[in-house]
Order: C-alpha cells, then structure tokens, then sequence
C-alpha cells in the first residue's frame, strides 16, 4: 500500500505534466542554449549516426563519458533518465535470460552490452540536445537548412500547443471519471482498474479530436492570413525570417572543442 | 460513369496533417512513458495507439493524415522527450506511414464496419510485420560476431517473433481495432465540417496514382536505401581511422600520445579563452560555458 502511494505521488498526471513541459521549454540558460541551433543539428548528427559505424569500445566509452558530461550539463529531466535507462536495462535482461534458455552464457550478453553503450551515448546525445534547443530556433534553423516548412512550422507549432493539449486531455479524462463509475474491486493485478482508465482514455480521444479538429481550422486561417503557404517556399523570406542566426566564437569554440575531444578518443583507441 | 474525386485544397491538407500530428503526438507521449508489463519473456507493452492516425486516415485523405502522425510522432515522442534514435526513426517515420497509409485507403465507406475492422488490422499488422523484420535486421547488423555468439540468434528471433504475436494480438485487438471500430462511424461526418469539408463518400474517389506520384516512390525509395546502405556499412566494420595502424607500426605509440597531448593543451587553451572571454564580457553565467 505504502509503495503504491509513493509511485502514485511520484507518477501523477501532474508530475509527467510538470516534467514533460520542463523538458519541452528548457528555458533554463546552459552550455547548449548558447549555442547557434544548426551548430547543434550538425553536431547531433554527426553523433546519432557515426556511432553506429564504431566497434571500438574505448571509442564508445569515450563517447558515452562525452555525452554524460553534456547531459549533465544541460540538466535533463530525472524522469526521462529513468525511462531511458530502464528501457536499456530491461533490453538486456530479457536477452540474457532467454539466450540463459538457448545455453547461453554471460558471453552472450557482452555484444547486447556493448550494443547498449553504443545506443545509451545515441540516447543521451539527443536528450541532451533536444531538451536544450529552443523550439522557435529550432524550427528557423530547421527552415533555413532547408527542410519543408510545413515540418519546421510543426515543431514550434507541437511545443506551443503541448501544453493547451495537455491541459485539455486532462479535463476531458476528469470529466469522464467525474461521470462515471470507477469499479470498487481492483481485481487481480489491478487488472479492473487499469481497463477502466484505459476505456476513459481511450473515449477521451473522441471529444478531443473534435476540439483538435477546430482548433487546427483556426491555427491553419491564421497561418493562411499572414500568408504561409507562399511565404514558405519563397527563399528571400526565409533569409530574412532567419537572418538573426548567426554563429558566434561560443560555436566556433563548441566545434573546435568537439573535434579535438574525437581526435583523443580515436587516437587512444590506438593506445590502449 | 466517371468518378468524382477527392480534391483536397492546399489549406485542408494542411488541416489535416496538423489535426493528425498533434493527436498522434500526445498519445505517443503517453506510450513512451507508460512503462511495460513483463509476463516472462512476454512483453504487454502499449506500443502505440494506433487507432487515431487509423481513424483520421480512414475519414480524411490517407496520405497526409499519415504523414502528419508519423510527423507527430517525431516531435512529440523523440524530440521533445529528447529520444530521437537517428537512423531507425527515419524507417518507423517510413513504415508507419506506409502502414497507416494503405490502412485508410482500404476504406472505400466509412461507415461499414467491416471495411473499418478489416482496414486498421490490414494497416497495423502491415506496419507489425515490416517492422519486425526490419528489427532482427537491425540486431543481426548492429551486433558484431552475430554467428559466432552461441544462442543469440535463435534468442532474437524468439523475442521478436513473440513481441510480433503479442502485438498483434494485444495492442493490435486494444489499441487498434476496439478503439477505430468505435471512433470511426461515431466521427464520421461530424468531423468534416470542422474543418470545412466534405465527407469522404464512397462515390468521390481519389485516384491512386494521385497519391503515389513518381516524387514520392522515389523520395521513400531513396530513403530506404540510405537508411539500408547505412545500416549495411555499421556491418562492414568500416572503422573511422582505420588506416592508423601502419601509421603505428612506422612512428610508434609515442606519436599517438603526442597527438593526444596536442589535442588536449589545444582545448584546454580554448575553454580557458572561454572562461576570460565569459569573464569579461559580463558577469551572467558564463561560467557554464564550461
């Protein structure tokens, strides 16, 4: 009783509310935010691809210490830690205990091992990164490297509206509970109570997509009013939308460093 | 007799994809948080609600109500969570999409339940069974020695083959059929004029060579080989740097050390410039900076 208490306190609606908005409108000022947002993309990129190409396992370890330091620095949501990693966890788990099945051994699990460090360095790069930007430089950064606009208006446009949706969401589903019944027996494993909050949930989409669906009329008249469907395509607009990016000796230093940091990395891997 | 088509204006597929993204967004933040339920090796896991971009793409134009989930998907569950996964989001993006996709276009009328039921279990299981075969892929590339470790590969296929079933069987029934079946005739036409449209009639048909026009075969096509000759190359081996060891056979280890020491004192000069230029400029926090 005393531990479902906790993790109900821990794991409300409004504390994954409270976090996912933190984490969304990162507002706080840190290494990451400075920095000009395509230096960000390129650099992510660089670091949610190449790994997948390394063997290495110091080149790994090196990478992942690289991306603990950042995540630390841009002060990530406990919460999205935890999911990250007990997703990682479970994963290899399940593969020992069933390899255990097939006469494996603990040298089955190496590989997953360090196939897990490899996506925990992925993970955490594009936490820390993505937790950092901020979603108006996001999506001008996104816009003038040339993505379709319609993809970079719905970046700034999915963190502008999360919290409205949120909000709503939760009014819907309290309405819900508000008029129905929840059942008195929770059954074996809960299995009563988890079904009806499933049923609410799900019935709760329907008056949500109705609102959804005037909501999204109204944002697309706006968009249409200031003229976005031509102003997007048109290049001398987006040069003058986005003319304020620019990069800094914060970004010259940032890559400078990153570079530097690979070459010792790679160059150990020789070493040790 | 020639058949009326389904002509959306620019603005209403735009409608269309934003309606789509936001709520398949909210609802995959929701997925990627509930933790799963392990029963043994069998994972009750809520991967998807797959109904609401079922649903949307059974009332309005599949292509763009697809699109626009798989959109959400991305900035609402991986990016704003901060779990973009690089290359394997690129082919959930491409999947889901096609699943979804083929799903609503299956529907000729909306509001028969059968062509309903049949479409979201023609879409989702398309979407199952593409990505569990992309999924051993993956593993069997992303692990080096896959042959050689004993019992791994016969584990793999176990585990993905059973997560298939369950999926199938438990998010497909749950979170894919029930929901659509329930969704569906109860939106249809009450939706529509929300957004300033008409119903899809079985009677105004959109042509298929209108939605899969030579553009987009070849964008998804070129997408799927990058994404394929990427995940091809991690299995080659192919090492950045890979020329060294002659390099260290000829000058030796020390050169290597010499490198290091060079890079290090190089950035160490460069975060201690920071740290005087963070000084000087003001005296807000630079200091994390470093």
């Amino acid at each position: 009783m005393e531990t479902s208490k906790l993790l109900n306190e821990k794991f409300s609606l409004e504390y994954v509310k409270g976090e996912l908005v933190r984490t969304a409108y990162s507002t706080e000022v840190n290494l990451l935010t400075k920095l000009d947002p395509r230096v960000l993309l390129i650099w992510y990129s660089y670091f949610a691809i190449v790994p997948w190409f390394i063997h290495s396992h110091v080149v790994l370890i090196g990478y992942l210490l690289f991306m603990i330091f950042l995540t630390y620095k841009a002060k990530v949501s406990p919460l999205i830690l935890v999911v990250l990693g007990l997703g990682l966890l479970t994963e290899m788990g399940i593969i020992f205990l069933i390899s255990l099945l097939f006469g494996g051994n603990f040298e089955t699990v190496l590989p997953m091992f360090w196939l897990s460090i490899k996506l925990g360095g992925i993970s955490l790069a594009s936490v820390a990164v993505f937790t950092s930007l901020n979603p108006e430089k996001f999506s001008d950064a996104l816009l003038r490297m040339g993505f379709p606009s319609a993809f970079s208006f719905s970046v700034a446009y999915g963190y502008r509206i999360l919290p409205t949706l949120l909000e709503e969401f939760q009014q819907i589903i309290l309405s819900y509970r508000l008029r129905g019944q929840a059942p008195s027996k929770n059954g074996i494993f809960y299995w009563r109570k988890l079904a009806y909050y499933l049923i609410v949930f799900i019935r709760s989409f329907y008056p949500l997509i109705l609102n959804t669906a005037k909501r999204s009329r109204t944002t697309v008249e706006a968009l249409e009013t200031k003229g976005f469907s031509y102003a997007a395509k048109d290049s001398e607009m987006i040069k003058l939308k986005t003319g304020y990016l620019k990069l800094t000796y914060i970004d010259y230093s940032f890559m400078m460093i990153s570079v530097l940091y690979l070459i010792i990395v790679h160059a150990l891997h020789f070493v040790l | 007799m020639l058949k009326e088509r389904y002509v959306l204006t620019q603005s209403q597929k735009m409608m269309v994809f934003i309606l789509s993204m936001c709520l398949y967004g909210l609802s995959n933040m929701f997925t990627e948080l509930v933790p799963s339920v392990n029963i043994g090796p069998i994972e009750l896991q809520i991967d998807c609600f797959a109904f609401i971009p079922l649903a949307l793409c059974m009332l309005f134009h599949p292509l763009y109500a697809a699109i626009g989930a798989s959109t959400g998907e991305l900035i609402f569950g991986e990016l704003m969570l901060g779990q973009f996964g690089g290359i394997d989001e690129l082919e959930k993006f491409i999947l889901f999409s096609l699943g979804m996709c083929i799903g609503g276009m299956i529907i000729r009328n909306a509001q028969s339940r059968s062509q309903v039921a049949m479409g979201a279990i023609a879409g989702y299981g398309i979407f199952l069974v593409l990505s569990t075969i992309v999924d051993i892929v993956k593993v069997v590339i992303g692990v080096e020695d896959f042959e050689a470790v004993p019992g791994l590969a016969e584990s793999i296929y176990v585990v993905e083959g059973v997560e298939f079933l369950t999926d199938l069987i438990f998010s497909g029934t749950l979170f894919a059929l029930l929901p659509t079946l329930y969704l569906v005739p109860r939106l249809y036409g009450k939706i529509e004029p929300l957004l300033g449209m008409k119903p899809r009639s079985n009677k105004a048909n959109y042509q298929i060579n209108e939605i899969i026009t030579p553009k987009f075969v070849l964008m998804s096509l070129v997408l799927s080989v990058i994404a394929f000759l990427a995940t091809t190359l991690a299995e080659l081996d192919i090492e950045i740097g890979v020329w060294e060891p002659e390099f260290v056979d000829t000058y030796g280890t020390q050169v290597i050390w010499i490198v290091i020491g060079v890079a290090a004192l190089c950035s160490i000069a460069i975060i201690a410039y920071l740290l005087k230029k963070g000084k000087d400029s003001s005296k807000e926090d630079m200091s994390n900076i470093v």
